[in-house]
This record gives C-alpha cells, structure tokens and sequence, in this order.
C-alpha cells in the first residue's frame, strides 16, 4: 500500500511496519524527504521512545534521547545499508547506544548501583506501560525460555546500561560466565524470535 | 593467537548488547573486520535485541511529532553521494576530495574491505596501503570525506581494480556503481620535481573530467582519496601535469583503469 508519492503508507497505530517498508521510507529521508521522515516517525518512535524509556527511566530525559535518536535517523539516514541488516535493527541499535551512552555519562557509578537491586524487576515495570504490539507477548515468551542468567545478564546488560564486568560483579559471578552467558542468551532469543 | 581471538569472539553478546567499554568496542570492531562470521552472528544477536527492544513500545507525546519534523527541517543532513540515477554529465561534476583521515575507531567499512581484500589477489598488499596509511591518518567517519569513503566500501557492489603505472608503482581502485564513486589510492609512485604533479581523470563517453591532484606523501602513497560523479563507462587515468593541475591532460596517460583492464 502506497500513498500517490510511492511511500509506504501506515496506520499510526500498527506498530514499525514491514521492514522494507521501513527501509524504503529511510531510503527517501536519506534524500532529505520529510514526509518520508514524518512516516519513519510515526513507525519507530513508539518503540525508540518504550526502549530508551526502559533504559534512561526518567521520561523527560528519555523524550529528550527520543528526539536525539530521531534526529540522528534524519541526518544520517543515507548510511543505513539494507545489506548489512534490517532497518528496525539499525534503528533500534543507534537508539540503545544513544540511550545507552546517556545513562553512562549522566549517572555516576554509585547511584547505578543503588538501582541494581531492582534492576531484574524494572522489565515488568516497563512492560506495564508498553502499547500492546504483536511482538510483546512473543518476546516475554522468550526471554522466559533463557535460563535465569542468561535472562540476568541479558536484562541488565541491556536495560541496565550496565558493562559485561560490572553485571559479572553485580550477579556475582566470573567475568567469563558472563560474557558467554549472554551470547548464549542472545542466540537462544534470536532463534526463539525466529531473527535471523 | 587462536587463544586471543576465541576470547574476544566470546564478547560478542556483550558487544551486541552494549555492554562493553570503549577499549572492548574498539577491539571487538577491529576484530570485526577480519572476521565475516562475526559480523554474521552480531547481524543475528542485534535482530534480536532490537525485537526485544522495540517490544516494550510506547506512544510518545503528540507534541513531540511536531518538535522532531521542526528540528529535522532545521538540521542538515549528510551529503547523499550518488545515490540517486545520474544526473547527466553536463551537470555531474567530477569533484575530489582527499580523504587524509582514518583511525582505529569505529570502522565498520573495514569490513567490506576484508571482504574486497579476500576476494582480490595481487592488489592486496597495495590494498592494505590503505590500510596502513588509515591507521596513520585518523579516519573521522562522521567527516564528509570519511563517510564517502565508507559508502563506497559499504556498497554491496565494491570492486577492485589494480594497475601498473608505466613510471612506477601501483594503483588500486575500489570502486561502486551503485554509489557512481571510487576510492582512488597508489603506493611505489615516482616522485616527481616540484613543479610537476600526478593527475587522476576520468575518461569515457561524458568527456574527460579531472577528478583531483595526488597529494605528495612519504614513500610514493597516496591516498585514498574519493572520486565521485564516476559514469558506467568511465575509465581512470593518471597522466603528470604541471603542479598546479590541468583541465585537460596535457600528457601521456601512465595508468588507465576500466574497460576491460
């Protein structure tokens, strides 16, 4: 389904879409389309917004990422390659990194430490808010299928802004278990979620 | 060896998920580039978390819709380098830039080079003087011409083309259709007197058009230095001109590449 201009059309509702799609839209915000950029919004900033949310925790803060992330995609639309990956995951990967690189340089080790208690929990905490998407149930359903560290190492690592050493000390275990456990982790969820 | 790089392979979860510090990035990155079923499996792993990532989707305010098209309307975007059909060749223009930059960073078009190096034969070693003089340089891949240099690495379509320049030395060409650009570099060139310099040209049926002087550098390198407005026929050539370059060769060519070369 397109619009009269060749653009992929969307209800602002469904969630990211067909990733070609996706990755068609890029392909025109890549030549300065802002149309094409108002209909990348409307795909990715839902998911951008729940992500970054679940990592930065503080909504203001997280919009502001929100809005930084986007305008990433905007500038730098023209170096996403299809080849090299899918359009969801190039975004995805630029937001986490964003929201990733806020938490590390805004919030002093010590005070990441006070949230590790909780860290394990805040998934749920963010899944209560989430919109209900086609993909949600699945990806709970996965992540049930890691074994508990895996799923730790996984979670922290991923929400927690936290590195492989410092989720090694937090759970308590060596430095080595940790790494492998969340390659592991990943590879059980990638192939649970059928991704290739 | 086998031993160091079992190691960093077992980082790749880490890395996938953004658990590393900058030295593991930079690492892993670079082991990356020598290493295809890596990329292969970080491709998989960041699938993955990017599903479980955008699973918790929520619905953003409406007002910070209009604040992202308004910023984006005001925010410059990075130059699309031929991405779109040829414009013609009155209006394409030949432009070069020299791209004196390259660094252990972040270097993911390292990795299409492996891929070109492994496919390539004899041009690799003159290849890898790309590699050496990046590591020299520092490559800002957020600078324009670092980034032209990455789309054409990153192209899926990249080929190398080497050849002999009659006076001595080697160039090699990687280059991309799809992206109407090249990456032009030469090692063992001749020196020239100061009053002379090496010119690269585009020749073909749009006419000849001079696309950029060889900088002087140590030991007869050069490069790399991006070409873009590259047509289907084109072929390059390298001709000594006078050091303040020439609009049309005004010598011999010393290396043509293209067209059945």
């Amino acid at each position: 389904m397109t619009d009269g201009r060749g653009l992929p059309r969307r209800d602002p509702a469904a969630g990211p879409g067909s990733d070609a799609d996706l990755a068609v839209l890029l392909a025109h915000v890549a030549r300065g389309d802002q149309p094409a950029f108002e209909a990348v919004y409307d795909r990715v900033a839902g998911p951008v917004l729940g992500m970054v949310r679940g990592v930065v925790r503080d909504l203001a803060q997280s919009e502001e990422v929100m809005q930084e992330v986007l305008l990433e995609l905007w500038r730098t639309a023209v170096r996403f390659d299809a080849a090299k990956g899918s359009a969801l995951s190039w975004v995805m990967t630029l937001a986490h990194r964003r929201a990733v690189d806020r938490v590390r340089s805004e919030q002093k080790l010590a005070e990441r430490e006070s949230r590790a208690a909780s860290a394990q929990v805040d998934y749920d905490d963010v899944t209560e808010t989430v919109e209900a998407t086609l993909d949600r149930e699945r990806v709970r359903r996965c992540l049930r299928s890691l074994t508990d560290l895996q799923r730790e190492s996984v979670t922290l690592a991923y929400y927690g802004s936290y590195t492989y050493s410092e989720v090694a000390g937090l759970l308590g275990v060596a430095v080595g278990t940790v790494k492998t456990r969340m390659r592991d982790g990943l590879i059980r969820l990638r192939d649970c979620l059928g991704v290739e | 060896m086998r031993r160091a790089s079992t190691d960093l392979h077992t980082l790749a979860g880490a890395y996938a998920l953004d658990a590393v510090s900058d030295a593991d990035r930079a690492r892993f990155d670079q082991h990356l580039a020598s290493c295809d079923a890596c990329v292969q499996e970080i491709r998989g792993l960041r699938e993955a978390t990017a599903r479980l990532g955008a699973s918790a989707a929520v619905r953003p305010r409406a007002e910070l819709k209009a604040r992202a098209l308004r910023a984006a309307s005001q925010t410059r975007q990075l130059p699309p380098f031929a991405r779109d059909a040829s414009p013609g060749p009155r209006r394409r223009r030949a432009y070069a830039a020299i791209a004196g930059t390259s660094g252990p960073g972040r270097r993911p078009w390292l990795t299409r080079l492996a891929t070109a190096l492994a496919a390539g034969s004899v041009a690799v070693a003159v290849a890898m003087g790309v590699l050496a003089l990046g590591a020299q340089h520092r490559l800002d891949l957020d600078q324009v011409r670092g980034h032209a240099i990455a789309a054409v690495l990153n192209a899926p379509d990249v080929t190398m083309l080497t050849a002999e320049v009659t006076s001595g030395g080697t160039a090699t060409v990687l280059e991309s259709r799809r992206e109407g650009s090249l990456v032009f570099t030469a090692a063992g060139l001749r020196a020239l007197p100061a009053a002379k310099s090496y010119e690269l040209w585009l020749m073909g049926p749009a006419g000849t058009r001079a696309a950029g002087m060889l900088t002087r550098s140590k030991a007869g390198m050069v490069g790399p230095m991006v070409v873009s407005g590259l047509a289907a026929d084109d072929r390059r050539g390298l001709t000594v001109e006078p050091a303040g370059g020439s609009s049309r060769p005004t010598s011999a060519p010393i290396m043509m590449i293209g067209l059945g070369s």
